[in-house]
Order: C-alpha cells, then structure tokens, then sequence
C-alpha cells in the first residue's frame, strides 16, 4: 500500500497504479482524450498534465506511476490554462462537417471545451483539410478532420484486434493516421470489426451505416446471434429500428471488442424477405391431392390459428397412421435455451418419439460423445478468458479461430503478443492464426490421429508426460502406451506430411509450456473418425497433466449462439435436458412423472439418420425449427430427394430458405433482437437475450409457436398427459421455461433470470440458486471418476482422391459470412465485402489445370458438381481445394459426402474427392 | 515489360541485400529501409510490402516510419536530392531567400523532382550544424554559409 495526497487530500492505495486510476477510482476529475482503460498509455494529448510536487514541469496523469509520498494537484490554476490550451489547438485543426454522427456517443472533446469554457464553432477550423467519408469501407466511416492524432484506433487495432492497420504518417503538421502505406483499409487488411470506431473519442472512425441516424430512442443489452463466444452487445433503437450496434464496456465475454458479423451484420433483421404471415400449400386448404415430389403447389398466407390446426391435425394424423416414431423434429441452435427446452418436451412429451436432434450432429456430436466416454461430460473444459490468462502454450487444431470465433481469435493473437504464449497451429490451410504461431504443423486433411498420436510417442520417448496425473487421475493407460508405440515419427511423418524436425519441436512446446490449452472445432470432429480424433486429443492432455487446470482443458469452440444450450435442453436423442440418458431407467421415470406421459426408452434418431428415413419412408413428417438442411447438410442431391419423399414438413423459419421450397407449411418466428431469454455460449456460460424491438409483421416468437402447437395437439390427440406438475403447456413467459428447467435440468439448477439479470456470471454446471457455477471442469476429479485413456488408431477417410476424382475437398466458412448464409447474405455490408463464394487453390493446381485470367471452375464429386470462382492462393497445399457453405449458387454440399462416424453420426464435410474443369 | 520487370527484381535484390546486411529483427527497420532507399533512389510499394512481410511487420507501421523520416521517400526521386533545413536557425539568416532561389532556378517545389529527372527539392529538419546558416545538403555534401547568389555555382557541380 502506498499514501499520496491529491488536492490536499490523503489517499491509501494499491501500488502499480498510475495517478489517473488512482483519480478515476476517487472520483476526482482529470480529463482524458488520448487514454482509454483498455489501451496502453500513450501520453499524447496532454489533457491529463497534473501538478507533482517538487517536478519542474505539469505531468501526464495517465503514464505517471503513483508512488508513495506523492502530493498532486490537478485543478490549479495553471493546469486548467494548459488543459485549454491543449484543447484550443485540437480544436484550431477540427473542422466538423455538420453531419449528425458519433455513434450516438459524446463527442470527448466537444465535451471537454465545452467543460472548460470554450467556444467550439469560433475555435474550430474554418475549412476541411480531407475529404469527408475518405475509406471505402461499407462499415468504417473516416473523417480525419474530425481526428485529433489520440491514437485510440491505432493502438485499438494494434492491442485489441491484433491486425495493425492503422499508423500514423507524415510528420509535423501533415501528420495523419493512415490505413496500411496509405491506401484502403481493406488493402490494409481490415478485418472491419469496429473497434477502431468503438474506441475513437471525437466521431474521426464511425459506423458507416449509422451516420446521420442520430441518438437511439433506448439501448437494449443482450446477447450476439451469430458465434458461440456469445459477446454482449448493446442494440441502439429508434423507433423499434436497429440503428447501430455498440459496445458495452461491461462485456462478461468480450469487453469492448466485437467482430465485424456481430457489430454490422445486423441488418438482417429488417430485411423485406422477412417470413410476415403464416403460409400453406394451397392443397391443404382445398383438401386436394398433394402434388407429387418437389412441386408442392402454391403459398396461401393464412391466419395463425388455421396454419397450426393444418399443422396438428397432420401431425397427429401421421402418428395415428405410421407411430410416433414416423415423426422427426429439429430443433435449433440459433433459438434460446427456452424454446429449445419446449421443441425437446414437443418431441418427447406431446409427440412421444425421441427423434429429435439438430445441427449440432453436423459440428460438436463427436466431440460430446468422446468427451463423454472418457471425462464424464461432452463441453469445453475450460474459460476462454482462463486460456488467453493462464495457458502458457495453445494448440489450435482444426479451429480457423480468428474466422469463425473472431473475438476469441483476437485474444489468442494478444495472449501470443503480450504474453508471448507458444501457439501451435495444425491445420492442413495456412489460415489467417498461422501468422502468430511459432510453429504451423500443415498435415495432410484426415491425419489427426496419426499426428496427435505421433507427437504422444515423442512426449513418451522423452519421458515428459505427467505421471502423477497418469497415476492417480486416469485409467487404461498402458493399452494405450502399446498402441501409441505404433506411431514413431517416421511412420507419422509418412502419413501426415509433417516433417519430423516439426514433430520433435512441437511435442518440445507443450511439454515446456505446461500448461497448454488444446482448442479444436470442425477439423477434429467433421470426420468418420471424428470421435476417435477428440478422444485422442484427450489422451494428449491426460498425458500432459492439462486436466482440471487454470490455462488448460479441451476446448472445442462450439459453432452457433446457442448450440451449447440446445445440446443442454435435451436437443439430442438420446438425452433428456441436462444430459439424463433416454435410456437410463430412472431419467425416464423421473420425466414422466414431470410430464404425465409414458415416454419412449429408445434411442431416437440423429438428423443424419432423419433424411436417410424419410427417402425409406421410415420418417413421414418432420418439424423443422430454424434450420436450413438443403444448403448445410452433406450431400445435398440426397438430402432432396429425401425431403421430397416426405407426407408433411413444417418449417418455423426467419426467411424462406433453400429449404422451405419442401415446406407444405411455413411458419414465421421472430429474431434473436425480438425475443427474450436465455443463449449457453461455448464455454457453458449462460447468458441473457432480451427483447429490443416489437415483432411489426405477423410472426410469432418461436416458444409461443410451440407453445400453441402443443396444446392444440395435446387437446386434440389421443396421447392425454396425467396431472403432473410440468404436464401443462401453460407458458406466458420464457422464464417460466426457464423455472421448469431449474427444476429438471441438474446442471441449470440454479440457473435464474435473477441471478443472471444481476450480472452474475453463471457456467454450469450451477446444481442450486446458491451454487457460483463451474467455470473449470474436471478439477480434482472427472465426471466419471478416472479419465479413460482410449486407444486410437489411423483411419483414412471415407473418400480420397483417386485418379477420376484427384483433388481432395475441405470445406469450412469465411469471416464475413454465417453457415447457409441466410442471415448474412441479407446484410448489406456483408456483401459488399464478400459476394460470392471462392474456391481457395493452390497456385500449382491452378497452373495446372490451366486457369489464366479466366477463374471460373466446375468442381464435381460422384455426388454432384457446382459453379465458383478460383482465388488462387498458398493457403491451401496443392492437391487440396477450401471451398465455404454459404451461397446457393456455389452450393458446396452438393458435393460433400454423407460418410459418417459410426458413433456421433456426423458427417466427413472435411474431406471428399472432387475434379475441377475450367468453364470456357 | 521486360523493364518492369528488372525494375521488380532490382527492387527485390536491394531488399535482400538489406536484409542479408542487417537481419530481420524489427530494430534494423530503419537501416533496412536507408539501404534499400539509397540503392533504389526511393522506397517503392513492393519494397515496403516485402520489408513488412520478411520483417513480420504491419505495412502501417513501416509505412509510418518511411514517412517520418525525410532521408526516406514513398515517390522516386531525382539523380540529386537538394535537402534544404527549414529551421529556425537557418530561417532566421537567410534561409529563406536560399529556399525562394532555390525553387525559382529549378522551377519546382517543396517534395518535386525536374522533369528531367535530375533534381528533387526536400525540406529537412535542423542538421545540427547552426553555426554556418543557411544549410543545403545535395546528396552527401554539405554546403554551409549558402546565398543565393552561390546557388547557380553549386548546382553546376552535378552532372
């Protein structure tokens, strides 16, 4: 503790500090325009200058060190005539165009001239210097005459973002801040993220959308929809408009930053192919014959109360006929916890049948049924803020991190800058993280095991695993030592492509810098071993002790807002909410009693068995929440075929997709910006969505629409629940959702709108009211006791290239777009930065096959073929195409295969073998 | 064609040549960037985009300090760099009726080159040698106590 005395009065504080925190923390004002709390101390703007006594000259506040005896005056009569000053100079280059701006922020030095007296328009200058809106970007509006050289953005790109794009050039009176060698921001590779407009203090960095949209009417804090790092953002409206989005210092997740989807990608919402009324197939309103295969007849808008009679005399009319088990329901990983808990109590309670699943089969279904084989439980172990603090090494493996979890991305990229944490990258494309690795391990696609295996026979031959942890926390460890002899380096580097010096450095990494996180997505698990592979990569951290502690884990990053959450809710077939097994005898008692019905112990069926059924007949109806299986399931010709096969399909959607030209009924639910309740964000923190904007069109929030639909068909059907306490569908707000889950859910015992509203941060598991949550898992203990060392071995893929199809295929996502793209195609800005999808190759394949000026291919599998443009580029290897899901014109899983794990059922979306011909 | 060419490999070898005299640790930023200048005459794009990318450095950050610094330049020069100090010290003894002549004789301004390429006109910051004001520097040779009258002499000296 040290003692210093401001404006004559006596302070005790924590050492480390500078004079300004110690100020802010007081309450004592010292203006600031160049410091930001985020961002290192720079000094510059020579607002903060304060009096120390017995130091010739005012100091800056801000980069001055608090020590102990100090005696500080910050408002002498002298200090306000330089803080003038300094504002009077800023203010001789300002020159304001007159445009309603600034992201509906005070202006800071508006703010501070106007606080110490001084007339703005006199002392502003008389005439621009530069051009008004100078950068092309679709999303950053610069205005450098509004730009008072703080170095806010540069050092906001630099220490938030990581990228770097803006400098200061020239000097003296030309000095200006500049994108790249003074070009485009986008030359300058901007990610467009904002945070150079979030941090700007004057309105120079804007939201380009936004400028002249004024102040909001209110701000609504709530929760992203697209990723599932799950970042709070503050939802400005006016007059029940998204205007802008911005950033909330109070951020659980992410603090001010955001990525360039979740601060502009918003328009969406307001978008005119907004479903508006509820429709139906002309059909089915004049009792008519349905048309055969695809054609399914007109769209009649009808009112609410005829759609969902239509939809539960149908379904009722196909579980009378062909079983309950005829029906098929998925749910969605982009609805909230709430609506999740309602389509999995649809399905099991109201319909009777488990078939009920989603999109998470297609990402995460391996790494839930691997994890839970050997640890007890399917999630990420670890926080992302416990990673980037504690984790003295990262191993990125089948993760485009900075992609497709851009906010966790970026601090990785800062744990690797300002902590010089060891990053190791294994992916087969040199993706944009490479770049802050210190070693990029490129194996060929489908070679995990082979890798992950090789690396733990180093680790073995060295003797660097943890045998402590092996001893006391694990069991089947010498089966597993025995196979793992198999894997020399000579043999792994063979298989993989990975010369052995790298192997030797990188096993080096992980046992020096313990301890290391392993973070994984769809290059792990989209694979007919992808169970195999997250079981691997669990062996790995057994071996080197990284269970259960801080900086640590497995950390599969978890693809949509809520796919945690509808994993949690029971979205699954084969587990009731909070992971309670169908097939445990006393899960099934405890749910009908809950429920008042008898329930099916069976096993129901994943979505990649679903469309299989339906071309066999085997599934007749199905319930589609929000999700769009033609543009992101694998195989799309198959899946169709399937959907054509179909008596009934109900679709409850945003917009009409790719796959509501199959719907007999469409049924308009509302966005994440018009509905409360709840998301589970990859690292199991559940947080709040709140409600911003009334619903203006006919469409109903998406648990209302099940709500309904259940008691219609509760009343009308055979299948009658007893009285029981949660038999009842008598819902009027998610939270009493939410109160049911409490009470049925062990790991959301304690999870309430209470406690969440009061900005408590809660990662189940959170078993009671009084329970902190769980932020690390498997400390002391697994879920299941001992961790299980499995023994795995090398499997090729399902399908590799061969001499009629000699290229392999990956697929995988871009930055400025989301999956099947229909929230993101309809952003304006989006599109302007990426229109069309490209098909990365390597320049080798591209002189081979002979494309010169011309770029436009046909790439074909034995499935299908599409049309896109080449980029010719070295981030993929030769031999090996990256082709993105997200536009129906290049419609990627026309050509993937629907090869699947035998245990998780998900799909090998990384590798298929394909042919490409130019289009003359 | 085939100039450009040569041009892009002479840019290439005198990036490497920099970088094989001085490494590629970011503190021989600015060594790097003189050698490649005096060798080329200016810093050209592809030079600035190699340096950053050898040198695992943002093009915005080498870029600021190439244009910090007035020794460097983003725009070709001529075959002679008139360098004029524009501080105080010079200004005050004459400065800048050098500055005025010098312009008229060579009929450019601050930061051009002649059209024939011969000369190019900068301004600099103090050189530290106040005591013979007016200074000009021309390439490598420094020229103290200048008047206008001296300037037509001067520049006869270059070819």
């Amino acid at each position: 503790m040290i003692t210093l005395k401001i404006n004559g009065k006596t302070y005790r504080t924590q050492e480390g500090k500078t004079v300004l925190e110690i100020a802010n923390d007081e309450g004592i004002i010292i203006p600031t325009l160049c410091y930001h709390k985020d961002l290192t101390p720079y000094g510059g703007c020579r607002l903060c200058v304060v009096d120390v006594k017995g130091a010739l000259r005012p100091t800056t506040a801000c980069t001055l060190p608090a020590e102990d005896g100090m005696d500080i005056q910050t408002d002498t009569a002298e200090i306000i005539e330089s803080r003038k000053t300094v504002l009077k100079l800023l203010l001789s280059t300002y020159y304001d165009a007159g445009y309603a701006a600034n992201d509906s922020r005070e202006n800071e030095l508006i703010y501070w001239s106007n606080y110490y007296g001084l007339d703005v328009p006199s002392l502003s200058a008389g005439t621009p210097r530069y051009a008004v809106d100078s950068d092309p970007n679709p999303f950053v509006w610069v205005d450098l005459n509004k730009c008072i050289l703080c170095n806010r953005c540069i050092r906001a790109c630099a220490e938030i973002q990581g990228r770097f794009v803006w400098g200061l050039s020239k000097r003296g009176y030309e000095t200006h801040i500049s994108a790249g060698a003074d070009g485009t921001m986008l030359e300058a590779r901007c990610e467009s993220c904002g945070a150079c407009v979030a941090y700007c203090p004057t309105g120079a960095l804007d939201n380009k959308m936004s400028v002249g949209l004024g102040t909001p009417d209110k701000i609504v804090t709530t929760t992203c929809t697209y990723c599932g790092v799950g970042c709070t953002i503050d939802l400005n409206i006016k007059d029940n408009r998204i205007i802008r989005v911005t950033s909330n210092p109070n951020g659980a997740v992410n603090g001010m930053h955001l990525c360039v989807k979740g601060r502009y990608g918003f328009d969406f919402v307001h978008h005119k192919d907004r479903l508006t009324d509820p429709m139906v197939r002309e059909y089915l309103l004049k009792g008519s014959e349905r048309p055969a295969k695809s054609d399914r007849g007109n769209w009649v808008k009808v009112s609410w109360d005829t759609a969902l009679c239509i939809v539960s005399e149908k379904l009722i009319q196909t579980r009378d006929t062909y079983g309950a088990d005829s029906i098929g329901i998925l749910t969605s990983a982009k609805c909230t916890n709430e609506e999740n808990y309602l389509m999995n109590k649809f399905a099991r309670q109201v319909i009777g049948t488990n078939n009920v699943d989603h999109c998470a089969r297609l990402c995460h279904s391996s790494t839930v049924a691997g994890l839970a084989t050997v640890f007890g439980s399917g999630a990420m172990s670890n926080t992302m803020d416990d990673i980037v603090k504690f984790a003295s090494s990262i191993f990125i493996i089948g993760s485009n991190t900075t992609e497709q979890h851009p906010v966790f991305g970026t601090r990785i990229r800062q744990a690797v800058l300002k902590r010089n944490v060891k990053l190791v990258v294994a992916d087969p494309r040199k993706i944009d993280i490479t770049e802050f690795a210190v070693l990029h391990l490129q194996h060929h696609p489908g070679t995990d095991i082979a890798l992950l295996n090789g690396l733990m026979n180093i680790i073995l031959e060295k003797g660097w695993e943890n045998k402590t942890f092996i001893q006391e926390r694990t069991e089947g460890f010498e089966e597993f030592r025995q196979n793992i002899s198999q894997y020399d380096p000579i043999t792994v580097s063979e298989i993989t492509g990975v010369p052995r010096e790298l192997l030797y450095e990188a096993a080096e990494i992980f046992a020096q810098n313990h301890p290391m996180a392993a973070i994984w997505a769809m290059g792990i698990t989209q694979h007919t071993v992808g169970v195999q592979n997250v079981m691997t990569l669990a062996n790995l951290q057994m071996l080197l002790g990284n269970m259960g502690v801080p900086g640590g884990g497995v950390n599969p990053l978890r693809g949509q807002n809520n796919v945690q959450g509808a994993c949690d809710m029971g979205g699954l077939p084969n587990f009731y909410p909070g992971y309670q097994l169908v097939t445990n005898p006393e899960a099934q008692k405890k749910f009908e009693e809950a429920w008042g019905v008898p329930l099916s112990s069976k096993v129901g069926m994943t979505v990649t068995e679903m469309m299989p059924a339906a071309a066999e007949k085997k599934i007749r109806a199905l319930y589609i929440l929000g999700e769009n299986p033609v543009m992101t399931d694998p195989d799309t010709n198959h899946v169709r075929h399937a959907l054509e096969e179909l008596e009934f399909l109900v679709l409850q959607e945003i917009f009409p997709s790719e796959t509501s030209q199959y719907a007999d009924v469409l049924l308009p639910g509302v966005s994440f910006a018009e509905k409360d309740g709840t998301f589970t964000n990859t690292e199991r923190r559940v947080q709040r969505v709140r409600q911003a904007i009334e619903t203006t069109i006919n469409a109903r929030q998406d648990w209302q629409i099940t709500r309904d639909l259940a008691n219609l068909i509760l009343a009308q059907g055979s299948r009658k629940p007893a009285n029981a306490k949660f038999a009842k569908w008598e819902y009027t707000h998610p939270s009493e959702i939410m109160d049911e889950v409490n009470a049925l859910a062990p790991i959301y015992g304690g999870v309430t709108y209470q406690r969440l509203d009061r900005g408590e941060q809660l990662h189940w598991p959170v078993p009671t009211p009084d329970h902190p949550g769980t932020p690390i898992l498997h400390v002391n203990k697994f879920s299941r006791g001992l961790g299980k060392f499995t023994a795995t071995h090398h499997i090729p893929p399902a399908e590799l290239p061969d001499h009629e199809y000699p290229m392999l295929l990956t697929t995988g996502r871009v930055l400025y777009h989301w999956h099947g793209g229909e929230m993101t195609r309809r952003s304006k800005g989006l599109m302007e930065i990426y229109s069309k999808s490209l098909i990365e190759m390597n320049p080798e394949d591209a002189a081979h096959i002979g494309i010169n000026g011309k770029r436009r291919v046909r790439v074909s599998s034995r499935r299908g073929s599409t049309e896109a443009e080449v980029w010719i580029t070295d981030r993929v290897p030769p031999g090996v195409l990256h082709a993105n899901f997200h536009f129906p014109e290049t419609a990627t899983n026309e050509l993937t295969i629907a090869a699947l794990d035998p245990i998780a059922k998900i799909p090998e979306y990384k590798v298929c073998a394909v042919r490409v011909e130019l289009i003359e | 064609m085939v100039t450009e060419t040569q041009n892009k490999q002479a840019v290439m070898n005198a990036v490497e040549a920099a970088i094989k005299e001085h490494g590629t640790s970011r503190e021989e930023l600015i060594p790097i960037l003189n050698d490649i200048n005096r060798k080329i005459g200016y810093l050209p794009q592809e030079a600035l985009e190699e340096v950053s990318r050898r040198l695992r450095l943002a093009k915005s950050q080498v870029f600021a300090v190439t244009t910090f610094y007035r020794m460097l330049s983003t725009k070709p020069r001529g075959r002679h760099v008139i360098q004029f100090c524009e501080s105080a010290p010079c200004h005050v003894v004459g400065g800048r009726e050098v500055w005025e002549t010098l312009q008229d004789i060579l009929k450019i301004s601050e930061d051009e080159t002649t059209p024939d390429g011969k000369w190019s006109l900068v301004t600099t910051s103090c050189l530290g040698i106040c005591g013979v004001g007016p200074v000009i520097v021309i390439d490598d040779d420094i020229y103290g106590n200048v008047t206008p009258e001296q300037i037509p002499d001067i520049l006869a000296r270059y070819s």
